[in-house]
């Protein structure tokens, strides 16, 4: 085994440029993940589904129809945000109006968006076929940045786009939910929908908008994924699913902040688990599994889960 | 009745049993037009079954596509790889996964609905990364090929008659404890699981089961498949698979046993008989890869939103006992549970049974109950009284398991049994009421009593699969004496009834004979008379002496002052989680603490 590498100051400031523009991506499609778990209390299955159709939407217009990527990072959200509300409107709400008929139950509605995420895989291989789509070169040059000449940290364009697109989105989304009336008005949905209608908050829309937000991150991360491994399939939100799990449990069901903090965390483990761990690559998809068990196995209620218990 | 409503409740009751006819022809014309789908349509019936198992224990485990596949890879391996005869293969491969779901089943099952789907679904994936990390043995990622005499075409017959008697076995099985007071158990804790607990059903060991049941009916299913399909691919264990499954009990529902099967053949038959049958219209769908898929997730979609209880709840109480109601008792109001216990003087107090020290209780840094001291002794009806927010049920909760203490001891006899599980309380033999109404919803008036005898019952699994002649002889007693409760509480009409119909007020009578059932020494009633109007209160306190006069010691919340006054040896008033009096009804009355606590001060 070739210790060298360890010691070596570039290997190491490389795996960390790359571990974090994975972390990014991690970062950004647990953001909308975790926000409707927060509100809604329940686990929307489907979010890996938006997450591909966002992919799927940006690169048609930046492939075939040629748009500059800008346009197509804002198609990739837009298709995700629709969806999304789709989602909540077919899957959710109805729920929501049973429920207050028969006793509320976690399982029916995560249920619903598992068929949800089925219909919307399946429809996906149906429209564009199972096998893998490309970019064209012209879309994203994959000629990459080097710092300090030949033999020095490689940084591609795609890895600066997703940078600065997640930097980028988790302060407007800061922002957005501590600083503006919706925002205000969504955490107070998350954290007592009764008490929130009571005080003439509509928490139907609150939660349409939750979805809308949500939607537009999942969409952002399936482009963002899309540029940086140039792999777009229908089966793609499979891999990120199970990790975005990780990151929402690592970071607290609900926590935003938490949540871009687990995605940088669990982004940089798995990269340099890769890099200085022999049969790394194998051994990096069970990670996520790794830290979902060992967290639950601590705390089987999930890291907020205490505090929520004793709320009601 | 007109004949329009006659012939509407024709169709509510004829309907439901034409769908399961028309789904039976549907998969015997498939399997008579290819034998191949026979093997399938049989599989998915037993991993549809496999998921029931535990969605009827209120577990949303998407583990089946995992046991299913480690049973494959399993059987596949012993019999190709070590030269097993088949037949031993499957039962030792099935075993395999049983051990695998015991070591998982002790971190996993202590997790709550959202967390437990999510490591059920983390263990599919492990599973098959595993598989492919192994390609010595199971072919990794390329799959396996296995040419066993099972899966020869001269085998095929015996291959799936061997697999048709192994699942109406799995099916008698369900069938046969699902009629026993194991069933009864499961469809409580489907019903309320807390409930269910402080009635002394061990929901823990409960869940354990229904995981096992699970995991070793998918093994099975899965090693049948193994040696029909004669080669592996861990593609056919993916997720898309574990949904599949979800989605054959959901839509058969999660109500009773032969729902699944139903849901099972109709979603394998019908996208094949669109596809090929219908398939003149609709020659577009025969190129249409994503048919399958699409059909099951709106299925799922549609079954949960709109029929949540699945082809099952179209046949009402099917998984209760039938034949064994009201009319076939041997002695349809005799007094149960009253009879066994000798009757003592009404009078001087007995021996004490609970004995609370110091106990206190904080909910995040809020004292809901704080250093509390109480003796209850046998027959004594004490009355515990306060303002709202007082701790009176954190009293209850705490005594009765549902809640650990922060401090303090609770002594029952003589022995500590604070931290103690909630169904062991019980079991000591102290039952409960709840002020929010906790009644297992979904069963009729007459189970929810008898669920109340669990604990009073000695059917063992084993007993219940066998049919003994002693099962059924417990089972017709249990409701001979859940009906006589029922006639002391003034409820045997209602007997049939669902339980979550009732009035509020027979409600909390119902709830009341479930506790009795329990043949409780201490019986502690939340608000009992909660809901109630002035005649239904006094007949309660007349029923609440009655019980007195049995032996047994009632620790009851109530706001009702008069019934409080009349009944009660002694009262105990809390404000703000402190004890602030206690003594006989007329010195509390008196009392200027409970005046200002009640009244305020002037």
């Amino acid at each position: 085994m070739d210790f060298g590498i360890l010691a070596d100051p570039v290997f190491f400031v490389q795996n960390v440029v790359d571990g974090l523009s994975r972390g990014a991506l991690y970062s950004v499609f647990a953001m909308g993940f975790t926000l409707i778990f927060g509100v809604l209390d329940i686990l929307n299955l489907a979010h890996a589904a938006t997450f591909m159709w966002g992919a799927f939407a940006g690169w048609l217009v930046m492939a075939k129809a040629s748009m500059p990527l800008p346009v197509g990072l804002a198609a990739a959200m837009l298709a995700g945000a629709a969806i999304a509300l789709a989602l909540e409107l077919i899957a959710f709400r109805p729920l929501r109006r049973a429920g207050a008929r028969a006793g509320a139950d976690k399982l029916s509605p995560m249920i619903s968006s598992i068929g949800a995420s089925l219909v919307m895989v399946s429809v996906a291989e149906a429209v564009f076929g199972v096998e893998t789509k490309r970019f064209p070169d012209r879309v994203l040059d994959p000629k990459p940045f080097l710092i300090g000449g030949i033999g020095g940290v490689r940084i591609s364009r795609a890895q600066i786009l997703i940078l600065a697109a997640s930097v980028i989105l988790v302060a407007v989304l800061g922002f957005f939910i501590r600083r503006t009336r919706i925002g205000k008005a969504i955490r107070a949905v998350a954290a007592s929908p009764r008490a929130s209608l009571l005080l003439g908050i509509d928490v139907n829309s609150i939660i349409a908008i939750t979805f809308l937000v949500g939607g537009a991150l999942a969409g952002a991360a399936g482009i963002l994924v899309a540029l940086l491994t140039n792999d777009i399939a229908p089966g793609m939100g499979g891999q990120i699913e199970l990790r975005g799990l990780a990151v929402v449990i690592l970071g607290g069901m609900g926590n935003i902040e938490g949540a871009v903090l687990g995605g940088f965390l669990l982004g940089l483990v798995e990269t340099f688990t890769i890099a200085y761990l022999p049969g790394g690559s194998d051994v990096k998809d069970a990670i996520a599994f790794l830290v979902i068990f060992l967290i639950l196995l601590a705390k089987p209620d999930g890291i907020l889960g205490k505090g929520k218990a004793e709320r009601g | 009745m007109s004949g329009g409503s006659r012939r509407a409740a024709t169709i509510r009751r004829g309907g439901p049993w034409v769908a399961a006819v028309l789904i039976v022809a549907a998969d015997a014309y498939l399997c008579v037009r290819d034998p191949q789908d026979l093997d399938r349509l049989l599989i998915n019936a037993m991993l549809a079954l496999s998921a029931f198992a535990t969605l009827h224990a209120r577990l949303l485990s998407l583990a089946s596509a995992g046991f299913a596949a480690i049973g494959a890879y399993a059987s596949a391996i012993l019999a190709v790889k070590l030269g097993l005869p088949v037949f031993l293969s499957i039962p030792v491969a099935v075993l395999l996964c049983g051990a695998v779901a015991m070591v998982i089943s002790l971190p996993v099952l202590r997790l709550k609905d959202v967390y437990l789907a999510i490591c059920t679904l983390g263990f599919g994936e492990i599973v098959r990364v595993s598989i492919i990390l192994i390609p010595g043995l199971t072919g990794g990622s390329t799959g396996a090929n296995l040419s066993t005499g099972f899966t020869y075409a001269t085998m095929k017959q015996t291959r799936s008659w061997a697999l048709a008697l192994t699942l109406v076995a799995i099916c008698y099985l369900f069938w046969s404890a699902s009629r026993s007071r194991v069933g009864r158990a499961l469809r409580a804790i489907r019903e309320n699981p807390e409930a269910a607990e402080t009635m002394g059903i061990d929901v823990v060991a409960y869940k354990n089961m229904a995981f096992l049941a699970s995991a070793l009916v998918a093994g099975l299913a899965g090693a049948f498949y193994a040696h029909s399909v004669g080669s592996l691919d861990n593609g056919d264990f993916k997720f898309s698979r574990a949904v599949d499954i979800l989605g054959y009990a959901v839509l058969g529902g999660s109500g009773a046993w032969f729902g699944p099967v139903l849901g099972a053949g109709f979603l394998t038959a019908l996208p094949i008989l669109l596809r090929d049958g219908l398939g003149y219209g609709l020659g577009f769908l025969k190129d249409f890869a994503q048919f399958p898929n699409i059909l099951n997730g709106l299925a799922l979609m549609l079954v949960i939103i709109f029929a949540p209880g699945g082809i099952a709840s179209a046949f009402p109480r099917a998984a209760e006992q039938r034949g064994v109601r009201r009319r076939d008792l041997v002695r349809p109001s005799a007094p149960a549970g009253a009879a066994e216990a000798p009757s003592r003087s009404t009078g001087g107090k007995g021996k004490v049974l609970l004995s609370v020290k110091g106990l206190g209780r904080s909910f995040s840094g809020l004292e809901a109950l704080s250093d509390l001291s109480l003796d209850i002794a046998e027959g004594g009806i004490y009355g515990l009284i306060g303002p709202n927010g007082a701790g009176k049920t954190t009293l209850i909760n705490l005594v009765s398991g549902l809640v650990p203490p922060s401090s303090g001891k609770i002594e029952w006899l003589g022995r500590e049994i604070q931290g103690r599980r909630a169904h062991r309380i019980a079991r000591a033999g102290i039952a409960r009421t709840y002020q929010n109404i906790r009644l297992f919803g979904g069963m009729s008036v007459l189970e929810n009593v008898v669920a109340g005898r669990h604990i009073r019952l000695r059917t063992s699994l084993a007993a219940a699969w066998l049919r003994l002649p002693s099962q059924r002889r417990e089972e017709v007693e249990a409701r001979e004496e859940a009906m006589g409760l029922l006639d002391r509480l003034g409820l045997s009409e209602l007997a049939d009834e669902d339980a979550a119909r009732l009035s509020y007020g027979d409600q909390r009578r119902v709830e009341i004979a479930r506790a009795l059932a329990l043949e409780p020494r201490l019986l502690m009633l939340d608000e009992p008379a909660a809901g109630m109007n002035e005649r239904e209160t006094s007949a309660l306190g007349d029923f609440i002496v009655d019980l007195k006069r049995q032996g047994i010691a009632m620790l009851v919340v109530e706001h009702h002052m008069d019934l409080i006054m009349e009944i009660c040896d002694e009262i105990v008033v809390l404000d703000f989680g402190r004890k602030i009096a206690q003594g006989a009804p007329a010195a509390v009355a008196r009392d200027e603490a409970v005046l200002e606590a009640y009244l305020g001060r002037e």
